[in-house]
């Protein structure tokens, strides 16, 4: 099991659309993921779960990932936060 | 003797609408915070007996605490009084629309204590303010799944993302049965040390179906098919179906699903294409209603039920 933690630098935090990239990247990895963000861990896998986070930029949250392909889940997702989802050039 | 800091505020009970609270004296300490989970009916406490008295428990006065007040002589009804509100309890509550006097509340402002009044009887008074209490205090835990009221038990249908949770409640809404909530269970312990399912309230009433995206379910299927909370009691786990991997064949059941330190009978049940889950499910819950109700599983219908 492997744990990273990652600031939010997109304006828009994990609003809904961001969430959903989120939830789809997750999707395609075997390995358990979960986000953690204050006391709650959610399922990365599942949209709802992350948008009941609410979590907004400057906010830190961890990856927490289990399994075969954790180290390049882990890598992968990071990716996306730092990249902004995309959606800033 | 300080306040106790941690718990619930009065205020927040006083906004119960089943407490039916129909007057509040000495609003300034609405603020005032219970902080045990049981509420309290004074009784001989009234009489001076305080050793089991609790300042972090609400009280509740009925009948019998108003009536051996009201017949006490007056100076001796002003020092009981005195004794039992210098404890610095959080909150009063009289039940069934009970007149209180100017001393009474005087009394009580002195030290601090709101007093609330109640159009409920006192037993239905403490039982709705201890399953109040209980919910605020309980631990909790977030389960991911899918929770539905199915044939009035409360079936909390688990399994990998994208197995098809989500979907087979669908099917199952569609049937006529309820979704408590989807995606993401808040479970506390209740009076009853029975675990309750609650909706996490940003996305209660909202169901992610993949190709659709996030539905309403009272928009689609109306207000009928939701429910607020419900009680856990029994399990469904879907799993990828594996050939390595032995199922129960013979009904022996003997899985559990371990939840706030309550152990809740469950069942593994596999997908496949061309497995209907809903209807798995539900005759999984008829089943499992047969066997509670004492009837036979097919092991001891071969063997006799002590063979086992």
């Amino acid at each position: 099991m492997i744990e990273e933690k990652v600031e939010i630098i997109n304006k828009l935090g994990l609003h809904a659309r961001a969430a959903a990239k989120l939830s789809h990247l997750a999707n395609t990895f075997d390995s358990d993921i979960f986000i953690v963000f204050n006391e709650d861990k959610v399922n990365a896998k599942s949209l709802l779960g992350i948008l009941t986070l609410a979590a907004s930029i400057g906010n830190y949250i961890s990856i927490i990932a289990d399994g075969k392909d954790e180290t390049r889940a882990v890598k992968e997702i990071k990716k996306l936060f730092d990249k902004k989802f995309d959606e800033e050039s | 003797m300080i306040r106790i800091n941690e718990g619930i505020e009065i205020s927040k009970i006083i906004e119960q609408n089943d407490l039916r609270i129909v007057k509040v004296y000495n609003k300034k300490w609405v603020t005032n915070k219970v902080s045990h989970p049981r509420a309290q009916k004074p009784g001989l406490a009234i009489a001076g007996y305080f050793k089991y008295l609790n300042r972090g428990r609400i009280q509740i006065f009925g009948k019998t605490e108003m009536g051996y007040l009201n017949q006490l002589d007056s100076k001796k009804r002003e020092i009981q009084l005195k004794k039992f509100f210098a404890i610095k309890l959080p909150a009063v509550v009289v039940a069934e629309n009970q007149e209180i006097d100017e001393l009474i509340i005087s009394i009580a402002r002195k030290y601090k204590t709101p007093i609330l009044i109640s159009n409920l009887s006192s037993s239905l008074l403490t039982s709705r303010l201890c399953s109040l209490l209980f919910r605020y205090f309980s631990k909790k835990i977030k389960i991911n799944g899918v929770l539905m009221d199915i044939l009035g038990l409360g079936i909390l249908i688990k399994g990998d993302s994208g197995i098809g949770k989500s979907e087979t409640a669908l099917e199952l809404i569609n049937k006529g049965y309820n979704l408590v909530a989807d995606d993401l269970i808040e479970f506390y312990l209740n009076s009853n040390d029975e675990p309750i399912g609650r909706p996490i309230d940003k996305i209660k009433e909202w169901i992610e179906v993949r190709g659709l995206g996030i539905i309403n379910i009272i928009d689609i299927f109306g207000a009928g098919a939701l429910l607020e909370e419900k009680r856990l009691d029994m399990v469904v786990n879907l799993e990828r179906w594996s050939t390595k991997k032995k199922y129960d064949r013979l009904g022996e059941g003997n899985l559990y699903f371990h939840v706030l330190g309550k152990d809740i009978p469950m069942f593994d049940i596999p997908v496949a294409p061309g497995r209907d889950l809903s209807t798995l499910i539900e005759v999984a819950v008829k089943y499992f209603i047969s066997i509670k109700r004492g009837k036979k599983s097919f092991i001891e219908h071969l063997y006799g039920k002590e063979k086992k």
